[in-house]
């Protein structure tokens, strides 16, 4: 059965179905501030300021639609071939490459593009940045981040704490989780408060952006302390000495060492051979004291 | 290998091709050769070193298992739980504890069918493929609880969405892809493990003697001389 003769029931139907596939603009353009919101605000505004990588608004008219897209699609690729523009933006990002990200298609960028011209003209876009505090940090902010990674503060929209997967130095007991990187030099690699409170408003990695997709932390209460926490453990310029793992280590090997004496005594009466006590009962008898 | 190619592959084409092998040939086996759904046990043949085999190795593994299959049905309860650092730390050191047990069970049962003739005797390859994929299963998961702490709550936020995903026929490979080499060869092998598992004597899990669990219980009575007790 050929395309066509499959298709023939629904002809007439086609460019109906197709425009109804294509779904409405304005959910397309909800899709694409989603996706900006998802991928792009870690390291982007638009009209807030470069984070880590360069301020947005109005980038099309810096820079060509084609050029734009092909760059959003392959980053490394347009530096590796020497572009003068990539390489500029390169370097004005202290040298982080943007990453790939995932289903980036030529229709995706163009659509983000179409986003980031309407957020231009507005007067305050949705995506100008993170609305956080400027005030130095006290003592107690450090205090506050530390109870809030450690989960001694819930986070107010369900979150985990930061400790399940990344540890920091002072943290204390058994240390914290490694899953993820040790933090305690993080606010200098993500190059300070605007940078990294932008990064955990809206974490770049898949596995921080799935678990915080829908649990976004606070920004005056939560990311605030935890930043102050961030910038005084970068201060000390220390990471976690993992003296917690070993100790977790100790621990682990002793408790299991005690199951084993428990498994000792609780079955010291258990029935254990026939054959091998009667022989060594009968040796023991002819063979005496040899 | 293209990094791509290599998620895929043992992503999504293991897990499923493991799995369809499990169903399949556990039902082919039952059918066809019910009688060898049995763990084939050798205590009758030497009951002292199989001791300190069996009993660590059962209670570490159960254990172990147990909470990993808890972490897969209920993560966000896991998850609550290992929320406050002192029960986290509570839950990992008894986890690490159960897999030292299952260790040390395993060796020794590797060590038993190695060096004691009658049970090398009965001792089938099928046997040692088995046992060297757990030695690696539970060397690898000690790793992960080592250099990777603290499972028990992340397993919930970037296992468990995996395994969904590949359980509802549409997995998702955002978060596994990216994690450590270490929990991705403890994951893969644990397919592996499922995959090899109707050919082995693990069978015996799905016919264990569950109704003793909850049955009436059975006096036996040991017809011998005070002094033989302790034997």
């Amino acid at each position: 059965m050929t395309i066509k003769r499959l298709l023939h029931p629904i002809g007439p139907a086609l460019p109906i179905l197709m425009i109804i596939a294509a779904g409405p603009p304005a959910i397309q353009a909800q899709d694409a501030a989603d996706f900006f919101r998802s991928n792009c605000t870690s390291c982007h505004t638009i009209g807030g300021g470069r984070l880590t990588g360069p301020d947005l608004k109005n980038v099309t008219q810096r820079k060509d639609r084609a050029w734009l897209i092909q760059f959003m699609q392959s980053p490394q690729a347009m530096i590796d071939r020497g572009d003068a523009y990539a390489l500029q933006i390169k370097q004005e990002s202290r040298d982080v490459i943007m990453p790939v990200i995932s289903g980036m298609s030529p229709a995706r960028a163009e659509t983000l593009l179409t986003l980031i011209d309407a957020e231009s003209k507005l007067e305050k876009s949705q995506f100008a940045g993170l609305q956080i505090s400027d005030r130095p940090f006290t003592e107690q902010d450090v205090q506050q981040g530390m109870a809030i990674f450690m989960g001694h503060r819930k986070l107010a929209n369900g979150g985990p704490p930061c400790v399940e997967c990344h540890t920091v130095a002072g943290a204390g007991g058994f240390g914290g989780g490694r899953l993820g990187p040790d933090l305690s030099k993080a606010y200098e690699r993500l190059q300070g408060r605007k940078s990294m409170g932008a990064w955990l408003y809206s974490p770049a990695t898949p596995t921080m952006n799935l678990t915080f997709k829908n649990t976004a932390l606070k920004a005056n209460e939560e990311i605030l302390p935890l930043l102050a926490l961030f910038e005084s453990t970068a201060q000390k310029g220390v990471e976690d000495d993992r003296a917690g793992t070993s100790a977790f280590f100790a621990t682990g090997f002793l408790a299991a060492v005690a199951c084993l004496g428990l498994f000792a005594v609780i079955w010291k009466a258990r029935f254990r051979a026939v054959r091998d006590p009667l022989v060594e009962t009968s040796a023991r008898k002819v063979l005496g004291g040899r | 290998m293209n990094n791509t190619y290599f998620n895929a592959l043992f992503f999504i084409g293991l897990p499923y091709v493991s799995v369809f092998t499990f169903f399949l040939m556990t039902i082919v086996r039952y059918r066809t050769h019910g009688f060898t759904y049995s763990s084939l046990s050798s205590q009758f043949l030497e009951n002292r070193q199989h001791f300190w085999a069996l009993m660590p190795f059962h209670y570490g593994i159960l254990t172990v298992l147990g909470m990993h299959i808890l972490a897969f049905l209920v993560p966000r309860q896991v998850a609550w739980w290992s929320s406050v650092p002192l029960r986290l730390w509570i839950m990992e050191i008894g986890m690490l504890a159960a897999g030292l047990l299952t260790l040390v069970g395993l060796v020794a049962a590797m060590v038993r069918r190695r060096a004691n003739h009658k049970i090398a005797v009965v001792t089938t390859a099928s046997d040692w493929v088995i046992l060297a994929l757990l030695l690696i299963q539970v060397l690898t998961g000690l790793g992960v609880a080592m250099m990777h702490p603290w499972g028990s709550s992340w397993f919930a936020l970037a296992v468990t969405p995996y395994l969904y995903s590949v359980a509802t026929l549409n997995p998702n490979l955002a978060v596994v892809s990216v994690m450590p080499w270490m929990v991705k060869w403890h994951v893969i092998n644990a397919f592996l493990v499922i995959g090899f598992f109707p050919f082995t004597r693990l069978v015996h899990i799905l016919v264990a003697p569950n109704p003793y669990l909850w049955r009436r219980p059975q006096v036996v009575r040991w017809y011998r001389r005070p002094a033989a007790a302790g034997r």
